[in-house]
């Protein structure tokens, strides 16, 4: 493919004609535009899979616009790395492109290494006792974010208390309007916060990659992500809860009898509150629930994939197999400690190999300033992505509630449906009309419009977008383009490989090695999580990511292949905890794989090869 | 009581050896520690000076040799060596062993045969130089019989008189009518296959890795070089392969019971590109390699053998550990540097990842 060294430009890219009217559901400055043509195309562009594998709902974008401050801004104005810029964002046929930004003048590459050099260090050294502050702040932001008080309905008058002994001054109607523009600014600090060192977190394993590379050159990744994964993190804590819950139910016939039998979570859930053993069981999920419950069934990234605790039939089924599995005398939980010491193992045994002085003593601090933050790359996952986003998603379904209650709005989730500029506009027309008195109507263009984009979406779903716009640059030195997407030559290679259709001849796919060993069976092509009850244990999955609401998955299958992450994505890690074999970022996996073929990865050359044909 | 020239392996290790020669004395030291080597007795240096003092060999090489006139340096004066080295050992090979070596020799192979179970049981007679000569002296492969036995040992001694040797030690200005060398005579494997590891991945110094080659038949194939081997990487911390190539290996090294030779056998076309040995081999060898280079404190060139008789992992056997030549005699210096770990994130921070796109 040496003729193809680029890929087009995002104005040659030929959209379906259904996808007329898209550019209309987001911002202006998220579209690529004449007036920035030239800056736009001296970058390249790749199609966001990881936050943005589906076609982007007006409102879920405000995820997108937020990361793409708070992570440029850590980079570029707070640790100031010095060669690295920011990651830019543009929309594209409901798809997301980023890219790296080229990187800045000399003299500013000079100013930011001096900042570097003064920031940095004090912030690996003080990391733990700071990340207890930002838990705490963390935490307050989310609890103020549930105590935001959105009506069910505009009252026809407003309550006698706010009215005597004296007027409140601000009716429900205006509090509804300035709490939107609160859950905005919310959602904004929530980002601030989740890259507050995400970027030095990442910057630091690329270190200890590059380390343990110059003294073992053949050190695998997969090795070096054994010796940095740590097991403590919030993110398993979810699933920690499922265990407990599970032996609880076994131990108690009635409970588990329940759990084992037909019928949904719900219908489980009334019969459970008719005993007192079953009360009792549900009131252990009651006293942990929030937070561990409020984990994403996705990536937590769509407000269609749900969370746990909106979709209880997801951890009820995980319970169900667990409790299945501990009748067969299976263990359950992940054996942390054993985890611990086979990652002491091999750093004390790679550490027994180096035989200078001074190259020890460099290892050693290296390995020291990678475990120190490295943590923060599970632990933010969870508390940003799958906690807080609960409850955003929670709370902007009780503005769309009052808004179908009002009238404007067709259904709750339409209102995902308008970019978070047009909200304030609809709330403000809702409130205009409420305000006015009866009688006086609301614009019906909102509800013509949100018909109109859920078609938009539906066609930009079925559309296979270019993996990448423009000319691959020469070198990159972004922290999140190396190691969070994996931009590599091998996957821009790749991707000037499959700038056409994909190719149904295809039985062999590379991608990153990322836990070791082999396995050969059955694929289970899982697109979202919903699917999961479908897999059959045994079976290997191929998913295009997956995250923490997916590790009692892990339990089931033989192993994992993902089109997107590296080798400290979630699917890596979680396969190194279980000992399953995994290759991720293939980037088209869940494209060329069909549920069926028998498919063999091999984890330690990121290999999958398919061996047969469904 | 003449000094004893005489041992068994699992007598003996590394402090004999000056006396033993190299090759004897690590075989020793890795049957003392536990290793799985095959049975055997080693003749000391002392054995070669008795043997040439005490018959007429070493008058009879002295006189040779005062009448022998060559430039080692010299290419055109290869011929005379080699006619000198024709002549020795014809006559050193047809010197007997004086009578009462050569009967405790019979004696120690007697009890060899009687350990392995087998009558004649098969050996090989190996050199051990006190230092290491690779490839210099040689070999004798499936010796079986006392007689035979007692003929090749001489034979290895004579082999102290081959064109490469004298050429070396005329070059060295050593005597060259004597040059006092062991001999380890060895139970053989019936190996299916065999091969070398070094405990160090020989291209670029990455002591986390051992190198293992292997062909099938016994290792002369692999070391000779007359067969390319499999090759195989493993990572001495993780256990796993992590490279592996399957070569196209053409022949192996037999011993054919008609003609009682070693002989070049050609190998069916379904055996030559499949993997001569299964990777529980491999990681169960890569485990042997480490405790072998723990033991010796240095990295290690080691050779082993696969019998195909024997359930795995009674299977292998260790034939011979020597330190390993070169990455082992490098300094080892730092790559680093001495570095701060926020030195290191600042290195990084500033190298920009160069993509290769073309």
């Amino acid at each position: 493919m040496a003729e193809k060294k680029q890929f087009p430009f995002a104005e040659e890219v030929a959209l379906p004609p259904e996808l007329e009217g898209w550019e209309e559901m987001y911002p202006p400055q998220r579209l690529f535009s004449e007036d920035r043509a030239e800056w736009e195309k001296r970058h390249f562009w790749y199609q966001d899979k990881i936050h943005a594998s589906d076609p982007m709902y007006p409102l879920d974008d405000i995820f997108q616009e937020a990361w793409q401050i708070a992570l440029s801004q850590f980079t570029t104005r707070v640790f100031c790395i010095p060669p690295a810029q920011g990651v830019a964002q543009r929309m594209l046929g409901c798809y997301m492109y980023i890219c790296a930004v080229e990187p800045p003048p000399p003299e500013v590459i000079g100013k930011k290494a001096e900042l570097f050099g003064k920031r940095v260090p004090y912030t690996f050294e003080n990391y733990l006792k700071q990340f207890e502050v930002w838990l705490e702040r963390f935490q307050k932001l989310g609890r103020d974010m549930e105590n935001l008080n959105i009506p069910e309905k505009l009252p026809e008058f407003v309550p006698d208390d706010e009215v005597v002994p004296m007027p409140k001054g601000i009716t429900p109607g205006a509090e509804v309007m300035e709490n939107f523009n609160t859950i905005i600014s919310m959602i904004f600090k929530s980002w601030q916060y989740h890259f507050q060192y995400l970027n030095l977190a990442y910057l630091a394993y690329l270190m200890f990659v590059d380390t343990a590379g110059k003294l073992f050159p053949g050190i695998k990744e997969s090795t070096i992500g054994k010796m940095v994964a740590g097991a403590e993190v919030s993110m398993f804590r979810p699933e920690e809860e499922l265990c407990r819950l599970s032996r609880l139910a076994a131990a108690k016939n009635s409970v588990k009898d329940i759990l084992k039998g037909s019928g949904s979570a719900e219908e489980k859930m009334n019969a459970l509150n008719k005993t007192e053993d079953g009360k009792a069981w549900l009131g252990e999920i009651e006293k942990i629930k929030d937070p561990w419950f409020f984990v994403s069934c996705g990536s937590g990234w769509y407000h269609h994939e749900g969370s746990w605790i909106t979709k209880m039939d997801v951890p009820f089924s995980y319970i169900e197999s667990y409790i299945q599995r501990l009748e067969n005398g299976d263990k359950i939980e992940r054996n942390f400690d054993e985890i611990s010491e086979e990652r002491e193992r091999i750093v004390k045994e790679y550490r027994a190999l180096i035989k200078s002085e001074d190259d020890l003593k460099s290892f050693d601090d290296a390995y020291k300033v990678v475990r120190s933050i490295y943590r923060y790359a599970e632990d933010h996952l969870f508390w940003v992505e799958h906690w807080l986003h609960t409850i955003w998603f929670a709370k902007i379904r009780q503005f769309g509630k009052l808004l179908v209650n009002q009238n404007v709005l067709k259904k709750t989730d339409d209102i995902f449906l308008f970019n978070r500029f047009e909200i304030p506009m609809i709330l403000e027309d809702m409130v205009t009309a409420w305000a006015l008195g009866e009688g006086a109507p609301p614009r019906k263009m909102w509800q013509e419009k949100a018909e109109k984009r859920a078609k938009i979406l539906e066609a930009a779903e079925k559309w296979n977008p270019v993996p990448a716009l423009g000319i691959p640059p020469e070198e990159i030195s972004e922290p999140f383009t190396l190691m969070l997407w994996g931009v590599t030559t091998d996957k821009v290679d790749e991707w000037l490989k499959g700038t056409g259709v994909v190719d149904e001849s295809v039985t062999e796919l590379k991608g990153f090695a990322s836990s070791a060993g082999k396995a050969e069976g059955p694929a289970r092509v899982l697109k979202v999580l919903g699917d999961v009850v479908k897999l059959q244990p045994g079976e290997i999955m191929v998913t295009p990511s997956t995250n923490p609401s997916w590790a009692p998955v892990f339990t089931k299958i033989k192993g994992a292949v993902t089109d997107i992450g590296g080798l400290t994505s979630h699917a890596a890690i979680v396969s190194r905890e279980y000992g399953l074999p995994s290759v991720t970022g293939t980037g088209v996996a869940t494209t060329i794989i069909k549920t069926g073929d028998i498919i063999r990865l091999d984890g330690s050359t990121g290999v999958v090869t398919i061996v047969k044909r469904a | 009581m003449p000094e004893q020239w005489i041992y068994w392996f699992k007598e003996v290790g590394q402090e004999l050896n000056n006396i033993l020669g190299k090759k004897c004395a690590n075989l020793g030291e890795l049957t003392k520690a536990g290793f799985h080597v095959p049975p055997g007795f080693a003749l000391g240096v002392q054995a070669y000076e008795r043997f040439m003092k005490e018959t007429e060999a070493e008058k009879r090489l002295l006189e040779f040799f005062n009448n022998f006139h060559a430039d080692a340096e010299a290419v055109e004066d290869t011929t005379k060596f080699d006619e000198a080295a024709e002549v020795i050992r014809g006559i050193v090979e047809s010197i007997n062993m004086p009578s009462d070596m050569e009967e405790t020799v019979r004696k120690y192979y007697a009890e060899l045969c009687k350990e392995t179970g087998d009558e004649n049981t098969f050996v090989a007679t190996r050199s051990a130089g006190p230092s290491s000569h690779p490839g210099q002296y040689e070999t004798y492969l499936n010796i079986s019989g006392a007689e035979d036995v007692v003929r090749h040992i001489i034979r290895v001694w004579s082999s102290t008189f081959n064109t490469r040797s004298i050429i070396s030690r005329a070059r060295l200005n050593l005597p060259l009518h004597y040059d006092p060398i062991g001999v380890a005579v060895l139970s053989m494997v019936d190996a299916k296959a065999a091969g070398v590891i070094l405990t160090v991945n020989p291209v670029n110094g990455d002591e986390s890795k051992v190198a293992l080659e292997a062909g099938y038949g016994v290792g002369e194939a692999v070391v000779s070089g007359n067969v390319t081997p499999d090759r195989y990487l493993i990572d001495k911390v993780t256990l796993e392969i992590d490279e592996k190539v399957i070569s196209d290996k053409k022949a192996e090294y037999a011993y054919n019971p008609e003609t009682k030779e070693m002989e070049w056998k050609e190998l069916p076309q379904e055996k030559r590109n499949v993997p001569c040995l299964e990777d529980d081999e491999i990681i169960e060898l890569t485990k042997i390699a480490k405790k072998v280079e723990a033991h010796f404190g240095c990295l290690q060139d080691i050779e082993f053998s696969i019998s195909m008789s024997l359930p795995f992992p009674d299977n292998i056997f260790l034939v011979q550990a020597r330190p390993e030549s070169i990455w082992g005699k490098k300094k080892k210096e730092s790559v680093l540097g001495k570095k701060s770990g926020f030195e290191l994130l600042f290195e990084k921070a500033t190298t920009p990842v160069k993509l290769k796109i073309d």
